[in-house]
């Protein structure tokens, strides 16, 4: 579907797993040349009293984007890498469609520019070979940028790139890390997870 | 309207895989009438073609293609799920009964922030705001001048035998009287090169962050520089009729009025395809803020997940009706749906699924 890219084989990876939270994609995010001075990555806590774990997110550029579909002014495109764009700013009438109903919750309705903005994949780099601002400052690799043989090469686990929420399965551009092939199920498993209490797998670790 | 139960097949084709579409056929028929009234209009405006000026009939016939053209993607555009969805939401939201009078009163407020003075634009930029206004102002100048002009509904004559003394007509009608040597004369008959020299300034503001700014550059489409060429060669040869007649002794004048007729009729080709649309589309943002208001009367929904109100009940209504339309099915084991999950939370759930696969900690 996707064919020979400006972005050769280079590959953007997210692993929330490895997040420490320390901001340094948010500030890095406001520097990427397309919207200066705003951040669009998302990095939120999942609950700070019983866990650790912080929440990176950015757009995965999904091979048939929701939000470009549920555009009324049809102003959301994917360019001929797969990126999804921001919205164009001409058409943008402001909605929020696509802030609703993408499946990563990742655009953003910038209420005073009146326009929905979301991460292009740091198109300016990436389409140089360079690797996004977030994935080139974040110290714990849970952004990464690099090709399939450098992940082989230097990362743990399987990559996936398919996402099943509820009846609806998900293919993106950008990859996630799992331990076995398939697909993530991001609705299947209960809303508390029970790793929190064991965050190192110890009690799964046969004796 | 109630969804159909099993999804549609996906209808926004994938980059270099998009067929042929067939013509369509409501769109046709409002391009056709729209065209008609046009035609109509100016027969009627220039009283039976009296004071319809025959060298104007090549940018005529430009227009009515792009009246034509417009006419055809707004109705095409209009039917798209989400967007007749809207479309209807904010007609109902503005014509609700008991809220009309409010909502007429909300709207010249609306019109002249979000239409004539686009404050949105002046929140991103100061330099974008400007030239914005610049290209919108001196094109409305133009339309203003050139339309009523082409279509024969507006024409000066010297009143009576003095020949220093004109009067505009419009549609037959005679308005203001004025002497073509003061500064009022000078002013009507140079409106199009004021409106030019707007535009121009414009396009150079916009031309310099288009070759400068890295970020620009690097999402920018073909499209992008072509409305800007557009309206550059419209100003430029239109400019140079003037030139020509002040200080060339009217030399070239000729060649020039045809390349001028030229770029005028390529740019009224463009208008329909290209970024020019954006014209016709963004004001849809006033019936948006219909919507929005009337969602925020409604009622917001809580996220299934947290609990917390996260958006209007009547837009996540609308996406749970639309998505199946498209081709997604964000329905749940538990008979939910997956739409009634708030963005933090969406984000939230799959760092967890994803930590779980790892056993936290990758």
């Amino acid at each position: 579907m996707i064919g020979p890219s400006a972005l050769g084989d280079g590959m953007f990876v997210v692993d929330p797993s490895r997040c420490i939270g320390c901001e340094a994609c948010v500030q890095a995010c406001g520097e990427c040349g397309t919207h200066r001075g705003r951040s669009l990555i998302h990095l939120d806590q999942v609950d700070r009293s019983t866990t650790v774990q912080t929440v990176p997110m950015v757009c995965m550029h999904c091979e048939d984007p929701t939000c470009a579909q549920v555009c009324p002014a049809d102003a959301i495109k994917q360019n001929e890498d797969g990126v999804v764009q921001s919205a164009l700013k001409p058409r943008c009438v402001a909605c929020s469609n696509c802030v609703l109903a993408c499946p990563f919750g990742v655009p953003k309705y910038e209420a005073d520019f009146d326009l929905m903005m979301k991460c292009d994949m740091c198109y300016d780099r990436t389409s140089q070979g360079v690797a996004p601002m977030c994935a080139s400052v974040c110290p714990s690799q849970a952004l990464w940028f690099g090709t399939p043989e450098e992940f082989a090469d230097t990362r743990r686990g399987t990559l996936t790139n398919e996402f099943q929420f509820g009846n609806e399965t998900v293919r993106t551009r950008v990859h996630t890390v799992v331990d076995e092939p398939g697909p993530l199920q991001v609705t299947a498993g209960p809303t508390e997870s029970p790793w929190q209490d064991d965050p190192f797998g110890l009690a799964t670790v046969e004796a | 309207m109630t969804a159909p139960a099993t999804p549609a097949p996906r209808t926004v084709p994938t980059p270099g895989a998009d067929a042929p579409a067939p013509l369509d056929r409501r769109g046709l028929v409002v391009g056709v009438s729209a065209v008609a009234v046009t035609i109509v209009a100016v027969f009627v405006g220039s009283e039976g073609l009296r004071w319809f000026d025959a060298a104007l009939a090549g940018y005529l016939a430009g227009t009515l293609f792009a009246i034509f053209g417009v006419a055809y993607r707004y109705t095409v555009w209009l039917r798209r799920p989400p967007t007749a969805r809207l479309n209807r939401r904010g007609w109902e939201a503005f014509l609700r009964p008991g809220r009309r009078g409010r909502n007429v009163a909300h709207l010249p407020g609306l019109l002249v922030r979000n239409v004539l003075l686009q404050t949105f634009i002046l929140r991103r930029s100061i330099s974008r705001w400007l030239a914005h206004q610049l290209i919108f102002w001196g094109c409305v100048l133009a339309v203003l001048v050139t339309f009523p002009l082409t279509f024969g509904w507006l024409h000066f004559q010297s009143v009576g035998q003095d020949a220093q003394q004109y009067q505009a007509f419009v549609a037959g009608i005679g308005t203001f009287e004025f002497a073509s040597r003061s500064v009022l004369g000078w002013t009507i008959f140079h409106l199009l090169d004021i409106a030019a020299i707007l535009v121009l300034a414009g396009v150079a503001i916009f031309l310099g962050r288009r070759l400068r700014d890295p970020g620009a550059i690097a999402i920018e489409r073909s499209n992008d520089f072509l409305a800007l060429a557009g309206l550059f060669a419209v100003s430029v040869t239109g400019l140079m009729l003037t030139v020509s007649s002040l200080w060339m002794e009217g030399s070239f004048y000729v060649f020039l009025t045809n390349l001028h007729a030229l770029t005028v009729i390529l740019g009224l080709l463009y208008i329909p395809f290209g970024k020019l649309f954006h014209i016709f589309q963004r004001p849809a943002n006033i019936g948006i803020e219909y919507y929005k208001t009337e969602g925020a009367r409604g009622g917001a929904l809580d996220c299934r997940s947290c609990g917390k109100p996260f958006a209007s009940a009547l837009q996540i209504g609308d996406l749970e009706a639309i998505l199946p339309r498209l081709g997604f099915d964000y329905s749940l084991a538990d008979g939910d749906n997956y739409q009634r999950t708030c963005p933090r939370c969406r984000r939230r759930l799959l760092t967890q699924a994803q930590s779980a696969r790892v056993r936290g900690f990758g």
